[in-house]
């Protein structure tokens, strides 16, 4: 080790430096735990409160804040024709997101699908993907723009509704939250793994959740349970059936519940006394691709008896997938096997959180729309 | 040594006659040669001033006079202690012609220890006691209520300012003692004490010693931080707080105690289902760190009757070997507390405990109350017994992933990974090699470096957290592997050697944001879980590149705080024609001012990191990085005020 090293006292957070203009190298002694503490709480806050989270008020995490940012800089309106992928993501890593264009794509593309996104964003034109786990085109094929949902939450914007904050070099403001007409938290959802936490809100309808806002607006003093009155549950983008209430109830009142989705199915006898389940619907965020060949793999295994044969025959019409019968099996029997080994039937286990004054916060439904009236007050 | 000269002879050259000869009377010869005393006169001794007499308080509570003991940081880093005693006694001490108070305060090896009567077993780590600490401040008060009187002392530098006096009356049944002091400036160069530091130590003592109530309160701040420790149940207690984030195997810890020939042995237990080995010894409430008897005792006793009771209860498998000393510490949490009247200390920092007839007391001991709860208790047994197997078997695996990697590399003549831009030196004395966050960061390291001396190995994103996974597991990660093989030394039980680390400083250099934090977490865990000689050694370091880039006109000055910043753009006239650049990723540098700023071992500054309080440290490794998310979640909450929004990116 080098003679000329001092010994400074722990530090804490910030290094201290020797004099401008000396030389000679300083050495800082510090303590595991000190750096450990340190350095994971600055990691995990930062995840918490500006990369994993949405804000309770235009229910957008940064990423997506300024993706639409950049979008509205180019005036990507829907009324406009499309620009490239690639344009939009170059501009949104150089002027507001210091990091992979990759990341950022993927946020675009998601927000594009409408079967992630119960009101897409974005208008995507070219390949973005398919419920059947397809990518989307590469980012110099893919071309966007803004949906009308897009410009309502961002409605406002230039006339000073809401602060700004100077991008990651100071060269420029972005907004450091959007105006949001809409209520985007509820409607669209979100989905986020931060540290120690998570956050899972299930997407609702806008009609429903528009109608709770009023009478809350109308009556303060409404019960979290009222609110039951006006959104009846989730509003998957995929569809699917909700199998039992209780889950709904958990979540609307408390912020959190475990709300079982089922596929939507239809039995058909046909005349040779063969059964045919036809599925229409499947739950939300399940891979379509991936779902046939788990029934695939379970018939073979045997763990489920009674399939005859597997069809998928979804086409620009709708999506239809067949499971024929043997002439000897009850479909109701196969649908229940279907349910508890596949996912045809999944759990979203809904944790309703949200930053709310940059904390993070679990809440019920009403306290939500809560935030929200008061940010739009 | 020049000290010494000018003491001893007087200007000039002047014959050596006796009147040269200088006896250093009572404390001088503290203030002269505090390191012989306190160990050194940094932070540490700083510390150790309060533990001498904290240590005085455990003394009587030792002796079971004493609950319930105070520590107060005051303003302007004084320190003062109080606790509910018998009161250091106040009565005229014939031999030394002044008070007891005084000569406990004055005089060098004097109190009530030496003869183990007053104390049977004392604790202290130097024996040196009080009086040193009197010596080595610039004021130190007593007061002592005792016989319903409270009395009071002033000492300034060592010698008595004014004689004892009596300032009140008290209850008869208030006693105790409480010493005020401010360390002295004119020793210590530096006056600030550490919370954390104090805080680890005052809770590590209160489990040790259960039932003593200790307080430790902060008024340095604007708001008084204040935390009170206080375990019934002793070193079980200690065993569960550092169990806290892991899922254990005994609901329960396995507590037992025993005392022969004046030794009092405690040793509480369980087993978890990670795969690091948690064990803490202590003699006479001093952390042991090199071990000794006691744990090899322990170590023995443990292996020995796993071993027997596999045997015979038949959980063992016809043609297993039989458990080894590694397999049986996989996933062990464990205190072992001895008391003892005569401790030797041995090893290089004192901390090893060497008296011999300790092992077969503590191994007689496990022998005993192990075997007899492992018959007692089935279902626990078996968990034991499985959790070993399974540690055998990936000790296994690992041999096989391990004896894979070097056959690997024997084919190769560089026997070193690819990624790996070694230095030309082979001396590892002078040998740095920094690890760094990314290829793109790692290319400007690599043009920037000193080639004869530094070495750049860039990580591909976020390492592996080895918290979660076993050895093998690990060997199976690319990354990891890399960085042992560039490291030399080997990883595991018995194969690991420190003298074979081919770098005296092993350099984390990460980018100034979120993930680089996040990676420097996840460096500090592989090293701290299967590196800890390399940290203990003070071969750890971490670069500490500048945040910001200040510009005006053609000057270009680095700042390495947001303070210096705001301080270099107002020296450079405000706003105006000032360029700040915030450097988010290494890879923004250029090699030279990369170079410049954090590689240049004649201006750069690091930080070394150090394990002040191995425990704590393990209890922090297990919550930030194991596999419970509660504890995890409830550690960023109480921790989430300590950090500015402002300083995070949003």
């Amino acid at each position: 080790m080098s003679d000329d090293h001092k010994n400074t006292p722990e530090n804490n957070d910030e290094p201290r430096v020797p004099d401008l203009g000396s030389s000679g190298e300083t050495i800082i002694e510090a303590g595991i735990v000190e750096k450990m503490r340190t350095s994971y709480i600055e990691y995990s806050m930062s995840v918490i409160i500006s990369r994993a989270l949405p804000d309770v008020r235009d229910g957008l995490k940064p990423v997506h804040r300024r993706v639409l940012t950049a979008m509205n800089d180019l005036n990507l309106s829907p009324g406009r024709p499309y620009r490239k992928s690639a344009k939009i993501t170059g501009d949104t890593t150089g002027n507001y997101h210091p990091h992979g264009t990759a990341s950022v794509y993927d946020t675009l593309v998601r927000m594009a699908q409408d079967f992630s996104l119960r009101y897409p964003l974005v208008d995507g034109q070219g390949n973005f993907g398919s419920v059947d786990g397809d990518n989307a085109a590469a980012e110099r094929y893919t071309e966007a723009r803004m949906t009308k949902v897009a410009t309502e939450i961002m409605d406002g914007l230039d006339k000073e509704t809401v602060d700004f904050i100077p991008n990651y070099d100071g060269s420029r403001m972005m907004p450091a939250v959007m105006p949001s007409k809409v209520p985007n938290l509820l409607v669209n959802g979100a989905d986020g793994i931060a540290v120690g936490m998570a956050t899972k809100i299930p997407p609702h309808n806008m009609g429903e959740v528009c109608d709770g806002l009023i009478a809350l607006l109308n009556n303060p003093d409404l019960e979290p349970a009222d609110m039951l009155d006006y959104v009846q549950g989730p509003d998957f983008p995929t569809g699917g059936i909700i199998h039992g209430r209780r889950g709904i109830y958990d979540y609307v009142t408390t912020g959190r519940g475990r709300v079982v989705v089922r596929a939507r199915t239809e039995t058909e006898i046909r005349d040779n006394g063969r059964a045919r389940i036809i599925v229409s619907e499947i739950p939300y965020q399940v891979n379509k691709s991936s779902l046939i060949e788990k029934i695939a793999n379970l018939v073979h295994a045997g763990t489920i008896e009674g399939i005859s044969d597997l069809r998928d025959e979804s086409d620009r019409e709708g999506m239809r997938i067949v499971i024929v019968l043997k002439k000897d099996a009850f479909p109701q029997v196969v649908l229940n096997k279907l349910y508890a080994h596949t996912m045809m039937q999944t759990t979203f286990g809904v944790i309703n959180l949200a930053l709310v004054n940059h904390q993070p916060r679990v809440m019920s439904t009403k306290e939500t729309m809560q935030e929200f009236l008061k940010f739009r007050e | 040594m020049t000290e010494e000269q000018k003491n001893g002879t007087p200007e000039g050259a002047k014959e050596y006659t006796a009147a040269g000869i200088q006896v250093l009377k009572g404390l001088e010869a503290v203030r002269l040669r505090p390191a012989m005393y306190i160990g050194d006169t940094s932070v540490r001794g700083l510390h150790h001033l309060v533990y001498e007499v904290v240590d005085n308080s455990i003394d009587e509570a030792m002796a079971g006079y004493c609950d319930n003991i105070v520590v107060t940081i005051g303003v302007g880093d004084t320190i003062k202690v109080r606790d509910n005693g018998r009161g250091i006694p106040v009565g005229f001490h014939e031999d030394e012609g002044k008070s007891a108070l005084e000569v406990v305060l004055t005089s060098l090896h004097a109190g009530g220890k030496f003869d183990n009567e007053a104390y049977k077993v004392s604790g202290g780590l130097h024996g040196v006691g009080v009086s040193c600490v009197n010596a080595l401040s610039e004021w130190l008060t007593a007061e002592v209520h005792r016989e319903s009187k409270v009395h009071y002392m002033e000492f300034a530098r060592g010698d008595r300012k004014e004689d004892i006096k009596q300032i009140g009356n008290c209850p008869e049944d208030d006693t105790g003692t409480t010493i005020t002091f401010k360390p002295d400036h004119q020793i210590f160069p530096e006056l600030v004490f550490n919370y954390d530091t104090l805080r680890g130590r005052l809770r590590e003592l209160a489990f040790l010693n259960r039932g003593v109530r200790i307080t430790i309160i902060d008024d340095r701040g604007e708001q008084p931080r204040e935390e009170v420790f206080h375990y019934e149940g002793g070193i079980v207690e200690y065993v569960r707080w550092l169990n806290e984030s892991r899922s254990v195997i005994c609901a329960e810890p396995i507590y037992f105690e025993g005392e022969k020939d004046g030794i009092q042995i405690e040793v509480a237990m369980d087993y978890n289902e990670g795969y690091s080995e948690s064990l803490f010894t202590f003699a006479n409430n001093i952390h042991t760190h090199e071990g000794g008897s006691h744990l090899s005792g322990f170590r023995a006793g443990l292996t020995r009757t796993l071993n027997a009771y596999g045997n015979s209860s038949g959980l063992f498998k016809k043609d297993m070997k039989g458990l080894t000393g590694d397999d049986v510490r996989e996933g062990l949490t464990a205190i072992i507390a001895v008391k003892i009247p005569d401790p030797q200390f041995e090893g290089q920092t004192k901390t090893k405990l060497g008296n011999t007839e300790v092992k077969g007391q503590v191994e007689a001991l496990v022998n005993t109350y192990l075997a007899e709860y492992l018959n007692e208790h089935p279902k626990e047994a078996k968990g034991i017994i499985g959790k070993c197997i399974a540690a055998a078997q990936g000790r296994e695996a690992a041999r096989k992933a391990r004896d894979l990697t070097r056959r690997k590399s024997a084919l190769d003549s560089a026997a070193l990974p690819g990624k790996l831009a070694d230095c030309s030196s082979r001396v590892p004395e002078e040998c740095e090699i920094y690890l760094v966050e990314g290829d793109s960061a790692g290319g400007s390291a690599k043009q920037g470096r000193e080639r004869r001396n530094q070495a750049i190995l860039p990580l591909k994103g976020k390492i592996l957290n080895v918290e979660k996974a076993r050895l093998d597991k690990m060997l199976g990660n690319d990354e990891i592997r890399t960085i042992i093989t560039a490291l030399g030394t080997g990883v595991g039980a018995g194969v690991f050697d420190i003298e074979k680390l081919r770098y005296h400083k092993v350099i984390i250099m990460t980018d100034a944001d979120v993930d680089g934090s996040h990676i420097r977490t996840l460096i500090l865990t592989l090293f701290f879980r299967h590196f800890r000689e390399v940290i203990e050694n003070g071969y750890m370091y971490i670069a500490e590149p500048p945040l910001y880039r200040v510009k005006k006109g053609k000057t270009e000055i680095y700042a390495y705080s947001d303070e210096q910043k705001d301080q270099l753009v107002e020296q450079m006239g405000g706003g105006k024609g000032v360029y700040v650049q915030r450097y988010k990723g290494l890879g923004e540098m250029n090699p030279d001012q990369l170079w410049e700023t954090t590689m240049n071992p004649d201006s750069r500054t690091m930080t070394r990191v150090n394990i002040e309080d191995a425990a704590e440290a393990d209890h922090i490794f297990t919550t930030l990085m194991g596999d419970e998310v509660e504890p995890r979640r409830r550690f960023i909450e109480e921790n989430a005020s300590q950090i500015k929004l402002e300083d995070l990116d949003i």
